[in-house]
Parts: structure tokens; sequence; C-alpha cells
């Protein structure tokens, strides 16, 4: 059956198998390599895109589940060089190995679409379900707060009032 | 032409923090990691695997009923070369064809157009297998150590003696006596195992993939495919961690990838799903230690006696290398006269144990850091007392004989970090089993180093060899590529050794490269392992800087300042009078077209005075140390016994640290790892096969897991090696387990003697018959 998608801004048709998952679609159909392959059942969040600017494990869903939606991967972000989180994920040093940092990278964009004004905790919940066996996460959570600041700063915006910093923890 | 030169100081010297020069390409996802490599035409490779974990293969047969038109079958009658996997021991078959040894052996490959086929086949290959009775676990085989060691086989076994440690244990004030155990840890990179390899129209085969080691796979898959060297080019693809996992076991890869390849003629990849992954690749070597230690009651160490054994699983690989580590590293760090240790790797019917982080250091150092918590304790000391009173210093000597010259971080690591901790103070609050506002908390220490670089004289006969090749960049401007088969797994190969390369040159950064290792380009300077890149191969590197530097120097006095010498400072040509001759670029330029590019070469060198017994384990075990030291804060509920790692402070001596930014990536990175060792990652044998295959059942720290860190580098440069770097990347694996088990105790009451420690086994270890301090609950 076919199936439209716009993957990065472009609208693309193509034909899939109904058990076909959105994943291999998007690598070995659309080309398209930065979700990676890391357990296949949603564990790490290397495959992680945004599905309309929701975070998704997209070796969970059906390349059918995608038909008139709106894929983002990284390429979209740094289509002009790395974006503003993508640079404090650098500056951090907040990735090694690198084979999390597109997964972390739209984890951290989506949070901050949505919040602008993150708390500590929010953060770490946000990139959770991003495995990471290089760092040790800290660098990670440095980058996106100070993403998010800067990203504040420059829309003008003030931080917003703060009561019960504490929030979950495991 | 000639002008002042400015004062400038924009060059990254070692020693600078700059950013990873591979960041780019990686959070962009742009960087080509093995499953992202476009192989046209490529097949896809599956392993058919033993069902049982010991038996005697009788017949393989194809299933008669199934398609086997567009499917190609190895077994070992296709193989060319020796159906032998050419590590230490020579004991595994490529593919097996007689004893099967463990569950998942292979003992056929299939490959097939897609992935789904390929599994398919193979599930329609036949084996008729008689079985045979498996021996499977760590406790089974200590059970057999105990009883009688000539019950098992035995993959490799060396001794250390310094003194006589029988007599002096007869002769202390006191015995200390302590087992301790920790199962297998699985390295869990988060990028699969994965590797094509394409035959070529000359005969040769190109493999390209995940891996450490390109120059392990080269001479292996000589002796399996019957190829001269040069017909096996290897070739790294981005690699998505490694940790030691993809030291070895992608030799194995590239041999089965090569195997079919060559039967089907076209490219052939295999890439391991997480499944896969888990249950049929190396995992660390579970450890059993035991810990005899003769006392005075001042707190002096009079002998020594430790005991270590791995369990090797079905084949020898890699184990003797990791028991030496590991015997270096069981009664290394204190003054003791007196010290035997005995290390063997047994044999069980599991999957090959491999190199993972630290390779037997964080095993032996495990047992090692536990014991000396007992050790003070017996004597009446705080541990922090007991360890200052015992360290090993400048000048010291160590179980080998060894003598610690130079570059020594100890004591310095152990009394920073005790400062910087408050470790005093807090240990007189430690709960001890007694509950103080609702949780126990509890402080703990461990002191350690790590061995730089190869074991033994292994450095200093392999002589590391890398190259520099100054080049017109693809800009047209003149690049330096660093020459080196050192492969980046994360861990800031590809930026470090850049750094040094400017260092020693004396040129902007922005005009090294260093490209991914290919044997077609690069000579051997060595596997990436045994944190010997950074001093081994960057003082290499560091050399070939210098003489390339050399030879420009000369080039332009003999061309351009007709005879006045010029030195190279700051990516500019400066006579003795500070007057610039000409620039790096310019001159690089001139030299392309009237010499064509340059390349020089270095040698790792040692210095003479090393020397080291391989046979009996007398000498300098290693050229140089780094060392750490770490102290743990937990909090443990009383309730669910949870173990909750509040803090980790530490202090390291890496020697002179290269890049302060990637070196503290690797401290808390290697922490975290050890973290998980320590308090999480349990996985076991259960029918012959790991528990876990997935990330859902063998779990790792999140973001929700990590404690605080609060760490510091404290630097002695190696002076052999210039700039002086020792090595990172193991030690922060070494030391984390042992000091949350202190800290348990000093929290609980009970000492923890096996890993990882969970609520489960600190249960077990509290109600443990009466010596264990009563599980007291409901009181906060």
């Amino acid at each position: 059956m076919n199936i439209t998608v716009k993957l990065n801004g472009i609208a693309q048709t193509i034909a899939v198998e109904p058990s076909d998952l959105l994943i291999d679609v998007i690598r070995d159909r659309l080309g398209v390599k930065s979700p990676k392959y890391g357990c296949g059942k949603g564990d790490c969040g290397a495959c992680t895109v945004l599905l309309d600017g929701d975070v998704v494990r997209s070796c969970l869903v059906l390349a059918v589940e995608a038909d008139g939606r709106e894929i983002t991967t990284v390429e979209a972000l740094s289509m002009e060089g790395p974006n503003d989180v993508q640079r404090e994920l650098i500056r951090n040093n907040a990735f090694q190995c690198g084979f999390c940092a597109p997964g972390v990278t739209l984890a951290a964009e989506e949070l901050l679409r949505r919040n602008a004004d993150p708390t500590e905790e929010e953060i770490r919940e946000a990139v959770a379900g991003n495995l990471c066996r290089c760092t040790g996460y800290q660098q990670i959570v440095e980058a996106v707060r100070t993403a998010a600041r800067s990203r504040r700063k420059k829309a003008g915006r003030k931080r917003r009032p703060r009561s019960g910093r504490k929030g979950v923890k495991s | 032409m000639s002008t002042k030169a400015k004062a400038s100081k924009r060059i990254p010297r070692v020693g600078q923090g700059v950013a990873r020069l591979d960041a780019d390409e990686k959070v962009r996802g742009l960087a080509e990691y093995a499953d992202d490599l476009q192989v046209p035409d490529a097949w896809y490779g599956y392993i058919v695997r033993s069902p049982v974990s010991h038996g005697r293969l009788r017949a393989l047969t194809l299933d008669p009923d199934y398609d086997w038109s567009r499917i190609v079958v190895v077994t070992p009658d296709d193989i060319p070369g020796e159906n032998i996997v050419d590590m230490m021991g020579r004991d595994m078959p490529f593919i097996a064809h007689d004893e099967i040894q463990y569950r998942g052996e292979p003992i056929a490959l299939v490959a097939a157009p897609t992935r789904k086929q390929a599994r398919e086949a193979a599930a329609h290959v036949r084996a008729d297998i008689e079985e045979l009775p498996p021996l499977l676990t760590l406790g089974e085989m200590i059970d057999r150590y105990k009883r009688d060691p000539s019950e098992l086989h035995e993959l490799c076994a060396q001794t250390i003696r310094k003194g006589d440690a029988e007599r002096a244990l007869e002769e202390a004030e006191l015995v200390v006596e302590g087992e301790y155990r920790a199962g297998h840890q699985e390295q869990l990179y988060i990028e699969p195992q994965g590797m094509v390899a394409v035959p070529e129209k000359d005969g040769s085969v190109f493999i390209h993939g995940s891996m450490q080691c390109p120059y392990f796979i080269n001479p292996e898959l000589c002796v399996t495919l019957d190829l001269p060297p040069e017909k096996i080019r290897v070739k790294q693809s981005a690699v998505g961690g490694a940790f030691g996992g993809k030291e070895e076991f992608p030799t194995l890869l590239a041999g089965y990838c090569a195997l079919l390849a060559l039967k089907a003629k076209r490219p052939v990849k295999i890439i391991y799903d997480r499944h896969q992954d888990i249950l049929y690749s190396t995992k660390r070597h579970p450890v059993w230690s035991r810990y005899r230690t003769g006392l005075d009651k001042d707190g002096t160490i009079r002998a020594l006696c430790v005991e270590y054994v791995l369990d090797g699983g079905a084949y020898t690989t890699l184990s003797p290398v990791v028991m030496y580590r590991g015997i270096l590293h069981a009664a290394m760090g204190y003054r003791c006269d007196h010290v035997w240790v005995d290390g063997y790797v047994f044999r069980t019917n599991t999957f090959p144990s491999g190199a993972f982080r630290g390779f037997g250091a964080p095993q032996a150092v495990w047992g090692l850091e536990s014991h000396v918590d007992d050790l003070a304790k017996a004597c009446g000391m705080t541990p922090h007392e007991f360890r200052l009173r015992n360290a090993l210093r400048e000048g010291d000597v160590t179980p080998t004989g060894g003598v610690l010259r130079h570059s020594v971080g100890s004591p310095a690591v152990l009394t920073q970090t005790v400062e910087r901790s408050g470790f005093v103070e807090k240990l007189s609050r430690c709960s001890h089993g007694r509950v103080s506002d609702g949780k126990w908390y509890g402080i703990g220490m461990s002191f350690f180093a790590h061995g730089a670089g190869f074991t033994g004289d292994g450095e200093a006969r392999f002589k590391a060899k890398v190259a520099l090749d100054l080049e017109p960049g693809e800009d047209g401007w003149p690049v330096v590529l660093v020459r080196a088969s050192s492969t980046e797994m994360g861990q800031g190969t590809f930026t470090i050794l850049p750094q040094v390369a400017a260092d020693g040159l004396c040129i902007d950064l922005n005009r090294v490269r260093n490209p991914y290792p290919d044997t077609k380009y690069v000579p051997n300077s060595g596997p990436t392992v045994a944190s010997r890149t950074a001093m081994v191969v960057g003082s290499t590197v560091y050399g070939a800087a210098q003489k390339m530097k050399k030879q420009l120097e000369e080039y332009v006095t003999r061309e351009f300042t007709g005879g006045q010498a010029v030195q190279l400072v700051d990516g500019q040509f400066l006579t003795a009078d500070e007057k610039v001759a000409m620039t790096f670029e310019e001159a690089a330029t001139h030299h392309f077209q009237h010499r064509g590019p340059l390349r020089v070469y270095d040698q790792f060198r040692l210095p003479d005075y090393l020397q080291w017994d391989q046979k009996n384990f007398v000498g300098d075990a290693y050229p140089s140390y780094s060392w750490g030291c770490n102290v743990a804060e937990v909090e443990v509920d009383p309730r669910t016994l949870e173990v909750n790692v509040l803090k980790v402070t530490g202090v390291y001596d890496i020697g002179k640290v290269l890049n302060p930014v990637l070196a503290k990536g690797q401290l808390e990175g290697g922490l975290v790892q050890a973290l998980g060792y320590a308090v999480m990652e349990k996985i076991e044998i259960k029918d012959g096969l790991f528990d876990a295959s997935r990330m859902q059942t063998y779990v790792i720290p999140t973001t929700l897991d990590i404690p605080e860190f609060d760490l510091d580098f404290v630097e002695f440069p190696y002076e052999f090696a210039v700039p002086g770097a020792k090595g990172v990347g193991e030690i922060p694996m070494n030391g984390l387990g042992p000091a949350i088990a202190n800290a348990v105790e000093q929290a609980t009451g009970v000492r923890m003697r096996e890993l990882p420690i969970t609520p489960e086994t600190l249960f077990a270890a509290m109600t443990r018959g009466a010596s264990g301090p009563l599980l007291r609950t409901g009181t906060a």
C-alpha cells in the first residue's frame, strides 16, 4: 500500500508493507540515516524521530501509522550547521561515540518546544528514555539547560517563577 | 615576505579542552556507522548456532524441502585456510566441526538477499549433536575449584611470587581472610556489532565496520582465508561505543562476513540485532578471588596471598592477558614484602569471556579494595589511615619487584580525595545499620592504580608505529593527516591525536585531520586498548610531528632563507631575529609542487632500564601507572534495601591531561559504567544462555540514576612519553564497585562480597546467619 509522509519538509509517497517499521522505511527506503537501530524494542531511544512534533521511537511505529503525517529527524534541524541544542551538546561534550546524539537532540528539541524553561528534573525525565553508554549524562543535562537559557534569551522571554524546585527523581 | 611575527597564542595546545573534532558529523547524524554504509548488492549473513552447551557434532544437514537456490551456506569445508581463530590458545574454531563448547557456537553460516531470508534459511540447517554434560556457571566452577581444581579445564594460569608469603603469614600478628565475586558485565555499546566484507576483483577482501583494532582482523584473516596480508584491507567505520566489546569479537564477525562473501562472490554484511548482540558477544570475565593477609597490629601488611580465578567461557581468546592484568592489580598499590598471587582461567561451556574496559583490573580491585577495608578494621584503623600508611610511593617496589621510579600520583590522589570529599568528618556520621533520619547513610573509599599500556614488555616488543602525511587537503590548503591504527569509538582519539600532532608541529589544529584508520594507509600502531592510545600512540605521534617540523624547517632553510636557520612557531617559520620567513601553508604548498607530499614515521621507544621476565612475572609490569582514589556516599533504604549512590568524589593522576574536557568525559562515563557494575547490571547464565537479551532486562544507568560527581586531576606526567599522558580510558572502571561496597558496609553494617549489590543480595546478606546485623525496619 502507498503512504504519503512529509519527511523533513518534503512530501514523499512510498509503497510499504503493512508490517514495515517506520525506522526501516526512513533508513533503507528514504535514505535518511540519522535514526539509529539500537535495540528494536523502544528501550534505547537511538531511533527517536519527531512525528507531528512528538517524540516517538521509530522502531515501535509501523510505517502505515505515519501516513499523512510529518516526520522530523536531526537532518532538518541542522541544514545550515548544528542548531542551538546541538551546539550546546558539542560544547559540553555531551556525546562521545555519537550514536545516541541524534535521538538525544530530538528529545531535547521536543522538550524545549513545549517547555521553554524546564527544571533539571524535567530535563532528566525528557532524556531518560535515551540511553547513553559513553557519558555520565550530566553533560547532556547541562547542554539542554544552557540551550534553553540561550533560546529564552533570544526569544526575550523571562524565566518563569519557580516553585517546588524539588521534583521527581526516579 | 618578511614581517615581524605576531605574538600569537592561538594554537590549541595539548592540555586545552577543545571540542571533539568529530562532533559536527555525529550530532548531525552524518557519521557513517556500520549499518549506514552503502554497499550495493550486499547480502545479509546469519549464523547457525548450536542449540546445546556441550556436545559432539555428528552431522549437519540441509532441509531437503527448503529452497536453497538463493542461499549461500558456509561450513568448515569452505574455509580456505585453517579453521581456527588465531587468538591466544588457538583453541577456538571459526565454525565448530567436532566438539561443541557452548550454546550458540557457530556450526554453519548462511547468506541471503535479505535479513529475513537469511534468518529463515538458518532455521533449516539441521544439526545432529550428541550432548555431553556442561559446566555452566562461576558458582559451579568455584565449587569444583575448592574441591579439586583438576576437575576443571584450565585455559591458563600464572603466578607472582615475591618473598615467602606463607611463612610471613604464619608470623603475622593478625590474619584476615575474604572471598569476593562478581558476575558477567555486558559492554552494551548502543551501536550493535556490524561488519561488511566486500570481495574485490583481484581476489582481495575489503573489511569495513565497527571495530577497535583493524590490525587484529588483518593477520587473523590471513590464517583463515589463506591470503597474504596485502590482500586483506580493513577499515574502521564510525563506532557507536565499544568498551572492549569491539576489541577481539569483530575479528569473528569479519571472518563470518569474509567467508560468506568469498563464497557468494558478493558483499555480505552482518548487523547484529540487540538480542543477538547480548546473547552472542563477549562479556567481562566473572571473577572469584580469595585473600589471606597477614598484618601486624600497627597496620603493617606482612603478607598478601591472593587467588584470582576467572570464568573464561568456552575458549581462551584473550583470557591470559586479562588474567595477567588482573593478578598484576590484585595486590597492587600497597607496600608488602611477601606477595603470592595465583591466577587461573577455567573453562565453562558459555560464550567466551572477553575484553571490557579495565581488562581484569576492575575484578581485581573489587576484591582487593573490599578486603583492605577489612584489614583496616582488623587493626582498628580508619579506611583512609590504613591506606595512607601502606600506599606505595615513589621509589617503592611493586608486587613483581618493579620500582616506581617516577610520575607516581600516590599518595597525592589519596590525600586529595579524602580532603575534597570531607571523608573524615562524614565517616563519623555513618549509620552502621542503625536508622537515622529514615535512611542509612554510608561513605566508603577505594584506592587503585592502572598499568599504562600493554602488560609486561608488550610495548617494548611491539614498537608502535605511526605516520604523518602532509598533503593537499580537499580545500586545496595543506593538511597533516594522522596515520595511526588507533580508532575513535567515542573516547576522543580523533581529537587528542590531532592536538598532539599540532602541538609537536607547532601549527594550527585546524590543519590536522585524523581519518578513519584503514590498513591500506596506516602503519600498525597497535590495537586501541589498554589505555595505551594517549601515552603510547600519542607520544609516537608527537615524535613524528617533531620530525616533520624539523624536516620542514630544514626545507625552508635550504630553499628560502639562504641557509639561515628557521623555526616553525605557531604556523610561521621564524628566523633567529623573529622575522617571519613564510607561513606553514606556503612552505607546505611549495613542498607539494616541487617534492610532492611528505610522509614521516616514528616508532615508540621505552627507556632501556625497564626489565620484564614474562615467565616468572618479575620486573616492571608496566612502563608507568595511572592512579586514582574514589569516595562514594550512599543512602540505603531500610525498607526496600535499595542502594542510592548520592555522590562520587575522585581524584586521578593520568599523567599529563591532553584534553581536560574529554578526559573528564572518560572519568564520568567510566564511573557510570562502574556504577552499573556495582549496583545495577546483572546477567546470569540460564540453560547455558545469558538470562537477559534486551535493554529492559539488562538494565544500565539512565539520567535518573546518576550521582553527583566531584572529579579532579593531579598531574604527574610520564616524562618518557612526551607529552606525558599515562592513560584514562580504563581507570574510572576500577574502583567504584569496592568504594560503594565499603560505603554500604558503613551504612548497613554488612560486608557485601558479591557484585552487583542489589536489594535481593543485600537482603540475603543481612538475613544470613547471626553474624550479620538484624534487619531493622519500621523504626524510621
